[in-house]
């Protein structure tokens, strides 16, 4: 009950401190930074399902958060639904990719999946680049409006404003974490847990272990579509060096460091390495990343199960 | 027509094999998945660069320097990063992208984001194969894969370090019990692989143009090869950078450039579905 109770508090005063982190800011490049943590989040809590939970590490994501992309922008621009349809399509059209692939490729393990996952990414960008009559080619779709959305006839929400985006963003992440929090405790997260700690295991209790790898993959990439039908509509232009396979292998780091397979790992890690990046961005940026890439060694090393496993472990004394 | 493609395709997978094979050593032997190789390829290259272009030695020697140094960033790599994070059980495919990062944007501080490129070494001889023509210095490597790679199987085969690497990548513990340890042969093993992609890193420096980011693609494929073939398979690697590079090739030949690169990914994923562990692997998934 206790517990319970302190749980409670954390997540009001996390919602509380969340809702009001915008206006503690003026200044306006804080507020870019703050929308793309928001969407970095959401994409590493899509990672988080597959690699936290199952152990299986996707090299394919930012592919997948590119046909959410190019779905929802070709939606809205061409076919003229509203905002919303686009980012359902969006996720829809993902969660079918994920599906297309996953349901073959997880039989796999190990590197062979990793591979799989990383020619996939490949593949999308190729696809991004040639399909020219679709996507536009390497020129990319520039000029995306702005979302509007119109609940039941009323004046339609102006999200063109960086914090009006941010709370969209917040209330998408409000979504993410719940929906991830059911997949973690309930019986799906369960079975996931037997396919990380002992797939053979598992599979001889009766589990039926590929259902659920293919059921929270699918999950994964849809909302790896969000993510990023979301950066489509916030930055206003996409092409395919928006998605390559670069991008992937980031969203993972932010994901190990801040912590693997835990609830605020995926929290903490888009925070720190955004804000890393973007910043390093007005000074030289080869220093930083060589700097960062000294940090992430180091850090797989002496903290291999990110910085929300090392609190848990030292400061709590709790096991993983 | 055909033959100039086949032609082409036959050194395209020179490359490619001598890659794949430094890749599919440490990869079966050591089940890391050293994407770091890339960084190494690209220094093998500007090794080159600098100690043919800007000092002016012979070819030979800056290729036997690239050979050391790149054998020796690649031993490094192995005792400070990866045997460390293999103890403690960490993810050493970010281990590996760390390295490759710092690697990169080294070059990058140093030799700026401008492409460089080398004079042929043998002058600009050709040869006339049937129809189609291949410089001299392209035909060479050919020649250079086509004896190290039995070579390299030979020495796997007879001699007692090859015998030992071959131990250790099919049985970790049964390697330790019999004697040997797994510290030392990975030490070797990521010295031989390394040599291998810093060779192959500076003969190709003459012929493509290079910056930080070469090998970032080619590695890629290498590793779909080293997949393909089959962990620790050198026959699969042969088989397989022959079907990719000729492949490749024809594809860019009789259909279209851009779709090449797309067709070999394609193929190779169907190959893994169809078969993962391979076409010439023995590991049951």
């Amino acid at each position: 009950m206790k517990k319970g109770f302190k749980k409670g508090i954390c997540i009001s005063f996390f919602v509380i401190f969340s809702f009001f982190l915008p206006l503690f800011f003026k200044s306006v490049f804080i507020q870019h930074l703050l929308v793309l943590i928001g969407i970095n989040i959401i994409l590493v809590m899509a990672l988080d399902m597959v690699f936290g939970q199952t152990g299986l590490v996707s090299l394919g994501h930012a592919g997948f958060m590119g046909i959410g992309a190019y779905t929802c922008v070709l939606l809205v621009m061409k076919l003229k639904t509203p905002f919303l349809i686009g980012l359902i399509g969006g996720m829809v059209s993902a969660g079918l990719f994920g599906a297309l692939i996953g349901y073959p490729s997880l039989r796999l393990r190990g590197h062979y999946f990793v591979i799989i996952t990383f020619i996939c990414g490949i593949i999308f960008t190729l696809l991004f680049t040639n399909l020219i009559i679709i996507t536009n080619g390497p020129m990319g779709i520039p000029g995306i409006p702005p979302p509007e959305i119109r609940l039941f006839g009323t004046q339609p929400i102006d999200l063109k404003s960086k914090i009006n985006y941010y709370y969209l963003v917040l209330i998408f992440i409000f979504i993410v974490i719940y929906i991830k929090y059911r997949c973690k405790n309930s019986k799906m997260g369960r079975a996931l847990l037997a396919v990380r700690e002992d797939e053979d295991l598992g599979k001889s209790l009766g589990i039926h272990t590929h259902a659920y790898k293919v059921g929270i993959f699918i999950i994964s990439t849809a909302f790896a579509g969000l993510a990023g039908a979301l950066y489509a509509h916030y930055i206003r232009f996409i092409g395919p060096e928006s998605f390559t396979m670069l991008h992937s292998f980031y969203f993972f780091v932010m994901n190990l460091v801040g912590g693997c397979g835990t609830m605020v790992g995926p929290i903490i890690g888009p925070m720190l390495l955004t804000v890393i990046d973007e910043v390093s961005q007005l000074f030289r940026p080869e220093v930083a990343r060589i700097l960062f890439g000294l940090a992430l060694i180091l850090m797989i090393i002496y903290m291999p199960k990110g910085i929300a496993g090392f609190v848990r472990q030292h400061i709590f004394k709790r096991e993983i | 027509m055909f033959s100039q493609i086949l032609l082409n395709g036959i050194f395209t997978s020179a490359i490619y094999c001598l890659i794949a094979l430094g890749l599919t050593l440490i990869l079966g032997v050591m089940d890391i998945a050293d994407f770091a190789q890339a960084g190494l390829y690209m220094v093998g290259a500007f090794l080159t660069f600098i100690v043919f272009e800007i000092w002016g030695l012979n070819f030979l020697v800056s290729v036997c320097i690239a050979i050391v140094v790149v054998s020796f960033v690649g031993i490094v790599n192995n005792i400070v990063v990866y045997q460390p994070a293999m103890r403690r059980g960490a993810n050493s495919l970010i281990a590996a992208l760390g390295i490759l990062l710092i690697i990169q944007n080294l070059a990058l501080l140093v030799f700026g984001a401008d492409y460089q490129t080398l004079q042929l070494p043998f002058g600009q001889g050709n040869v006339q194969i049937f129809n189609g023509t291949i410089t001299l210095y392209k035909s060479m490597i050919v020649l250079i894969v086509c004896v190290l790679v039995p070579a390299v199987s030979l020495f796997l085969k007879k001699t007692k370090i090859g015998r030992a690497i071959r131990a250790v990548s099919q049985n970790k513990e049964g390697a330790s019990i019999v004697g040997i340890g797994s510290g030392k042969v990975s030490v070797i093993t990521f010295g031989i692989g390394s040599a291998i992609v810093g060779l192959t890193g500076a003969l190709v420096s003459p012929i493509y143009a290079f910056d930080a980011h070469f090998g970032s693609h080619i590695i890629v494929k290498a590793f779909t090869i080293a997949i393909f073939g089959g962990l620790g398979s050198i026959p699969g690697t042969v088989v397989g950078a022959l079907i990719i590079g000729i492949g490749e090739n024809m594809v860019a030949g009789y259909v279209s450039t851009e779709y090449s690169s797309l067709m070999t990914f394609v193929l190779l994923i169907l190959i893994l579905f169809i078969r993962p562990q391979g076409i010439f692997g023995r590991k049951a998934i």
